[in-house]
């Protein structure tokens, strides 16, 4: 019985974006390609954009005022302890916030002076202050916001997302990660699919050169050279296959190049947006040097999702404010706060707030003393994993409530407080993904998001 | 019905313990053996963990380490929680179902209850659901149980300690067998023939010359097979194929690429990398030390008993051999990082979690981290054996130990390293000389009581000081390549250190300074919260189920890790040499007997040939444990000899739809690495050289002036080596950088270096048709191999045709790809005539920006780059005519070719 090429047969996205054939996807083989599929339980958000403030934003200067920090400024004292590190020893002082702070929106959010633009949309806005990490060093604190796990090499977030509810775009990948123009501590492994099969990997469309990498051929390479490149390599591969025809991973990989060709010429006009309108662009304050960077990717982000990407994750930093915290968070703030309020309006005007998860946080907070370094004293804060900044946005989040609490001098969450695992499991609960249903076998057991289960937190639900 | 399964499974025990030793008058009801043999054990398994094993934090305050707690049903339940004699109704029953909304126990998808495991509920409950006590349990245990118990050091609870396994499941743990095989038959064919005959399937026929001398060639030494080799092996395969693969076999695996073919395999294992990773990622400068040893080690066939001593305790065993002292780098190949914003405590408890679970994978297939917490849910180890096996580490320290440079080692290229770094931090000093002269004639007093930066400084100058700072200290640790240091461990007092840079000297006295680490259980895991004390010991079910020999760990000062490493290649032990086999067995056939080559356990499934898997085990160890002559042995099986497809598909998609039974050899893509390599080996470029520092080849210059955070600012730019040479070597020396992976070989499934990788995932996506079409490194390669074509004395066009087949595919061109070919080439040679090409430059500096921390703006700064003041680029467009551009183009579709990326 002579069978022809499986192309036909197969799932377009599957041979564009993962045929995995390894270990774990011969496992399940039914849930290695990306093809959407139904949420374990009834969800209101259906995709989610994550605004990812790399390096910790403090919360004391964005979100959570301190007044009796401001009485206990400047004040000196002395930390010890084994489980200290030397950044959080020895002799310190504590450090007011330099922002004064304002009532915003009907519901009367805290937020600090240097937003402007945000306090508009307070309303929309869920605070969080009860979240908690592990860690106060940056690489493993990154990797366990985005991976759950502070040592790498376990799947992001957006990778569970994806592989959870699969995209409705077979022509995007599914999960688009948009990074700064330096990649963060720790690297690529941020957005990595971890032991998921490889269709699930973040793909980094890149603020500048080729967005995607090998997008298009180098240099005097047309198209028409291309397509008839490709013309004499599917006769040769014709008949590989025609003595191999049960092989269906070689007609996956031909029917990958028809893919790639395909992408090269849409890609781009998924990421260009000089077709949005003079006031699309500056409600997002692109083609202004302070807000331009973030601008372009929050109306990217906007454009991704409208185009059926199911996990977006888009970066803005430095946020490590160890010194002058009034000029570097002040210049901070202003570079994403225009574009970020512009998100919200904008996918609230098209009617997509609604099932949109969009969620602000850095790695960890920041603390309310800082070190004595370069002999003196300054307006700057170290890395703290008991309290932090952290914010939700439509996708069934309550909008307008202020969630949990930090003592009175911000040093750690004290009500509602939640390990970053029962916000990952809130994250999925939101999606309609039930961590506890959503694992994969790897090294002898079925790994999850939290590692090893984790709570909803119901009050962030409305 | 239902009644009716519940009767049978009563019998059934009752009918196993009518012939074990009953327990004379011993009067128990079907409710009460139910509730001893099944719901118990199932209570301890799926419920204690959250409802008892912790009493200061039961879940929903449900109590379920007796029947008192579990009658008053906790903060949910009320009198239905269990109905005596009614189990349908009963919520304890319904919870398992999971059709209580909710209360879907247990919580995890992934351990829900059998259906048959859910009605042994409903049936305890509906006899009334009788608890009986601890002593009466055992004594019904003792008298009924049908699993298997299996003795190990202690458990946290007796629940675990008691209970039972299904015997089939603890395969890994019993002594080998010695099958014997009849004289004649290839032992590997008489094992796999015979569940062929079992099935009634008749095997594939044998593989052509062709794809043999390419599956060879591929499988023993990761590169093509010259048309040399191809011709001589199809000549002699045609006049006696078993002769012509096993001297083949030799003369491969005498070649020094067999040894970095297979080192590659163990370095997936060990997860090699050239940097520490984390914040600083800063170099490891001697790592390539460690990777040449392991290529030496399977090259001189180095007993692979000695192999694993020498990588768990070559220093304790003797540190005057400087190959023990570079073995020892296998115990801190992973990332490891300790600055000022770590705790050293935290730092040092994750490298013994690191330390311990890594050699319980590598060696004895045991994911150790499994029980770290709690005793392990499926298989027999407890978390005391945890503890035991990470007290063996805790007097091990790290040192960068003085090891002269061994004859073998290759020490090409070392002052091009030492050239290269000395300009490179040259050039940054000069820099950093210039902006701190500006910063102090700028700098003005600040204001104010505190800082707050008003200071005059322009954005970016203070930020760029400390990334100059910080890269000088990167590129100064380089120096060290050339240095003969060791990464390597010495056995001491744990000497607390705030922030590790660089080389860390062997102290004087090993435990004057600092303290012995305590050896005991951490509760849960944690660093701070020690339980009962341990003593050095390894998995204990090894010993007592596989009857090992008694071996004596010692603790205190004394070698723990020689002690270990004897317990590892000890003869006796029941794993060793069966991880080891299946991992040599898994490299030729894509897939192990037992199908995880890192976890034995319960959850890897059982082997599929087990009597196989025992055979080559004792083989091998029978055989001075010689990798080489496993290989060979397992290359001369006609199993390996095996056509890719069968002939009768329906036949084999019914009788082997799992694929199991090796009727047919398994194909595969090539790997990442194999994949350069070939490329650069038909293109004529490969630099056969073998070891050394380790190389810079090119890969994507997006991608290498992509700027990346480290602490203190962003890293250099990534420089790849000037001359072509030493850039086109093979992929096992290109320089793995934890923070900054080459994408070409990340595309092509290369695992990350941060966990041990038991076999390679291929997955097919079009980002990996985008490379190979478009990428910079493919044109390269296609440029040169055309360039090699045209260079060689061949008679024509149809002769270069034919000669690109040959290299790439080890066979001549059909007639129509021949006419396709040449029709491809003339038009693209016709076109390349109108065109023009300039030379590309490769400016010595570059401008980046990134953003300053102290200001939140964004900077720009000029690096230099010492690497591209000489840069010899590869061959360009420029550099070769029409004819030979427009034959690159038909090159470079053949590389893209699935025969090209596949073996068969």
């Amino acid at each position: 019985m002579h069978r022809t090429p499986h192309i036909a047969q197969l799932n377009r996205r599957e041979a564009l974006f993962g045929f995995g054939t390894g270990l774990g996807a011969i496992a399940f083989a039914s849930l290695a390609d990306g093809a959407v599929r139904p949420p374990h339980h009834a969800a209101k958000a259906k995709r989610c954009i994550f605004l990812m403030m790399e390096g910790g934003p403090s919360h004391i200067d964005t979100f959570d005022p301190k007044p009796e920090l401001t009485k206990q400024h400047l004040k000196a004292f002395t930390r010890r302890g084994e489980m200290e590190s030397a950044m959080s020893s020895g002799k310190r002082y504590f450090v007011k916030s330099p922002f004064e702070f304002r009532k915003a929106g009907n519901c009367g959010a805290d937020v600090s002076s240097p937003w402007i633009h945000l306090r508009e949309v307070a309303d929309d806005i869920c605070f969080y202050r009860g979240a908690q990490v592990e860690s106060v060093n940056h690489p493993t604190a990154c990797y366990q916001l985005n991976t759950g796990n502070q040592f790498g090499g376990d799947p992001a977030v957006g990778s569970w997302v994806t592989y959870g509810l699969g995209t409705e775009n077979d022509n995007l990948p599914g999960f688009v990660v948009l990074p700064r123009t330096s990649y963060p501590q720790g690297g690529a492994g941020n957005w990595s699919n971890g032991f998921l099969p490889a269709t699930f990997q973040g793909t980094p469309l890149r603020p500048s050169g080729s967005p995607i990498l090998n997008l298009s051929p180098p240099a005097g390479i047309s198209r028409e050279r291309q397509r008839s490149d490709l013309d004499l390599l599917a006769e040769l591969n014709r008949q590989h296959l025609a003595a191999r025809p049960l092989r269906d991973e070689l007609a996956a990989r031909m029917e990958s190049y028809e893919l790639a060709y395909a992408m090269q010429a849409e890609v781009p006009g998924v990421i260009d947006i000089d077709g949005e309108s003079q006031k699309t662009l500056d409600a997002y304050g692109i083609g202004d040097t302070s807000t331009d960077a973030f601008g372009r990717k929050c109306l990217l982000a906007r454009r991704l999702v409208e185009k059926g990407v199911r996990f977006v994750q888009a970066y803005a930093g430095n946020w490590d404010s160890h010194d002058y915290i009034e000029k570097a968070h002040g210049a901070l703030i202003r570079s994403v706060d225009k574009p970020i309020a512009a998100l919200l309006r904008d996918l609230k005007q098209r009617d997509m707030l609604k099932d949109t998860l969009v969620i602000w946080c850095g790695e960890f907070g920041r603390t309310p003393d800082n070190g004595f370094r370069g002999g003196g004293q300054s307006y700057g804060r170290d890395h703290n994993a008991k309290a932090m900044a952290m914010w939700f946005a439509g996708g069934g989040t309550r909008a307008g409530h202020t969630v949990g609490a930090t003592d009175d001098i911000g040093a750690t969450a004290v009500e509602c407080v939640h390990h970053i695992r029962d916000v990952h499991v809130t994250l999925l609960h939101l999606l309609g993904l039930d961590d506890n249903r959503l694992t994969f076998y790897h090294a002898g057991r079925h790994k999850q998001l939290s590692q090893f289960g984790g709570t909803v937190i119901r009050e962030l639900i409305s | 019905m239902k009644t009716h399964l519940c009767c049978i499974m009563v019998l059934a025990i009752a009918g196993r313990a009518a012939t074990g030793q009953a327990d004379e008058g011993l009067q128990v009801s079907a409710g009460e053996k139910l509730f001893a043999l099944r719901v118990q054990p199932l209570l301890a398994e799926k419920c204690l963990p959250c409802h008892g094993a912790d009493p200061a934090a039961i879940e929903g305050g449900f109590d379920l380490r007796n029947r008192e707690g579990l009658v008053a049903g906790g903060d949910s339940f009320g009198e239905e929680v269990l109905i005596a004699g009614d189990g349908n109704n009963s919520k304890l029953y319904l919870t398992t179902t999971r059709r209580e909304e909710g209360y879907e126990m247990p919580p995890k998808e992934a351990d829900r209850l059998t259906q048959q495991q859910q009605w042994w509920i409903r049936d305890w409950i509906n006899a009334g659901a009788p608890w009986p006590g601890d002593q009466r349990v055992a004594r019904i245990q003792e008298a009924f149980g049908d699993g298997e118990r299996v003795s190990v050091s202690r458990a946290l609870s007796d629940e675990w300690q008691n209970r039972r396994y299904d015997p089939a499941k603890l395969w890994a743990y019993r002594p080998l067998a010695r099958p014997s095989v009849p004289a004649g038959r290839h032992p590997v064919d008489w094992f796999i023939d015979r569940q062929l005959a079992a099935v009634e399937l008749a095997p594939a026929p044998p593989a052509d010359a062709r794809t043999m001398v390419r599956r060879m060639s591929f499988g023993l030494t990761g590169l093509p097979p010259s048309p040399d080799d191809v011709v001589r092996f199809t000549d002699a395969y045609h006049v006696d194929p078993a002769a012509a693969i096993s001297e083949f076999a030799e003369q491969w695996m005498a070649s020094p690429h067999y040894g970095e073919h297979f080192g590659w395999h163990w370095l997936d294992v060990a997860r090699y990398a050239d940097t520490a990773g984390f914040a600083n990622d800063y170099s490891r400068p001697n790592a390539w030390r460690y990777r040449d040893y392991v290529v030496r080690a399977f090259n001189e066939d180095k007993p692979y008993n000695e192999f694993v001593r020498q990588q768990v305790a070559g220093d304790e065993i003797d540190d005057s051999d400087v190959e023990n002292l570079l073995a020892t780098g296998f115990l801190r190949m992973g990332p490891w990082e300790q600055t000022g914003m770590s705790v050293f405590k935290e730092t040092r408890g994750q490298w013994l979690d690191d330390v311990t679970d890594t050699v319980g994978q590598a060696f004895l297939a045991h994911s150790m981290l499994c029980c770290k917490c709690h005793d392990h849910k499926f298989d027999p180890v407890p978390t005391r054996d945890y503890y035991r096996l990470m007290a063996v580490f805790s007097t091990t320290q790290f040192a960068d130990r003085e090891a002269p440079f061994l004859e073998p080692e290759n020490r090409d290229g070392f002052a091009g390293s030492d050239t290269w770094v000395e300009a490179k931090v040259a050039a940054y000093l000069k820099q950093k000389k210039e902006l701190a002269a500006k910063i102090d004639k700028r700098r003005k007093q600040e204001i104010g009581n505190a800082r707050v930066g008003n200071n005059g400084l322009d954005p970016g100058d203070e930020a760029s000081l400390a990334r100059l700072s910080k890269n000088i200290t990167r590129h100064n640790l380089e120096r060290d390549r050339t240095q003969p240091f060791a990464l390597s461990v010495y056995t001491g007092s744990t000497i607390h250190r705030n922030n590790v840079v660089g080389r860390i000297t062997l102290p004087p006295a090993r435990w004057a300074k600092g303290t012995i680490d305590k050896d005991a259980i951490r509760s849960g895991g944690n660093v701070y919260s020690l339980a009962d004390p341990v003593t050095p010991g390894a998995l204990s079910a090894a010993e007592s189920l596989g009857g090992m020999r008694s071996i004596e760990f010692p603790g205190g000062k004394a070698s723990r890790r020689r002690a270990l490493a004897e317990w590892i290649v000890d003869p006796t032990n029941p794993l060793t040499a069966r991880v080891i086999v299946n991992r040599v067995w898994s490299w030729h056939f894509g897939k192990g007997i037992a199908s995880h080559p890192n976890n034995f356990g319960a959850t890897g499934g059982v082997p599929s040939h087990p009597e196989l898997l025992d055979f080559l085990a004792t083989w091998f160890v029978d055989n001075g444990w010689s990798i080489k002559k496993l290989n060979h042995l397992i290359v001369t099986s006609a199993a390996y000899r095996r056509d890719s497809r069968h002939p009768d598909r329906q036949a084999l998609a019914a009788n082997d739809p799992l694929g199991t039974l090796y009727a047919t050899f398994a194909p595969r893509r090539l790997t990442a690495e194999e994949l350069r390599d070939a490329m650069l080996s038909v293109s004529g470029e490969l630099n056969p050289a073998v070891g050394g520092i380790p190389c810079r080849p090119d890969l994507n210059r997006e991608v290498a002036f992509q700027p990346r955070q480290i602490m203190g600012g962003a890293a250099s730019v990534y420089e790849p080596d000037p001359q072509p040479a030493r850039r086109n070597r093979r992929t096992l020396y290109a320089e793995r950088i934890r923070g900054l992976r080459d994408p070409f070989l990340e595309t092509f499934n290369q695992p990350g270096p941060d966990k041990p990788c038991e076999l390679r995932e291929t997955s097919t996506v079009a980002p990996q048709a985008l490379t190979l079409i478009n990428s910079q490194e493919v044109f390269d390669r296609a440029i040169a191999f055309a360039d090699r074509l045209m260079r060689e004395p061949l008679a024509d066009d149809e002769a270069r045709i034919q000669r690109a087949f040959q290299l790439a595919f080890g066979r001549l061109p059909s007639q129509p790809e021949l006419t396709s070919c040449l029709q491809h080439w003339a038009t693209a040679t016709a076109e390349e005539a109108n065109k023009s090409y300039q030379r590309t430059e490769f400016p010595d500096r570059v401008s980046r920006t990134v953003m300053a921390e102290k200001t939140g703006q964004p900077y720009t700064f000029l690096e230099i780059m010492p690497a591209y003041t000489a840069y010899q680029p590869d061959l360009q467009p420029v550099d070769v005519d029409a004819p030979t551009r427009g034959l690159a183009i038909v090159c470079r579709v053949l590389l893209n070719t699935n025969e090209f990326c596949y073996l068969d």
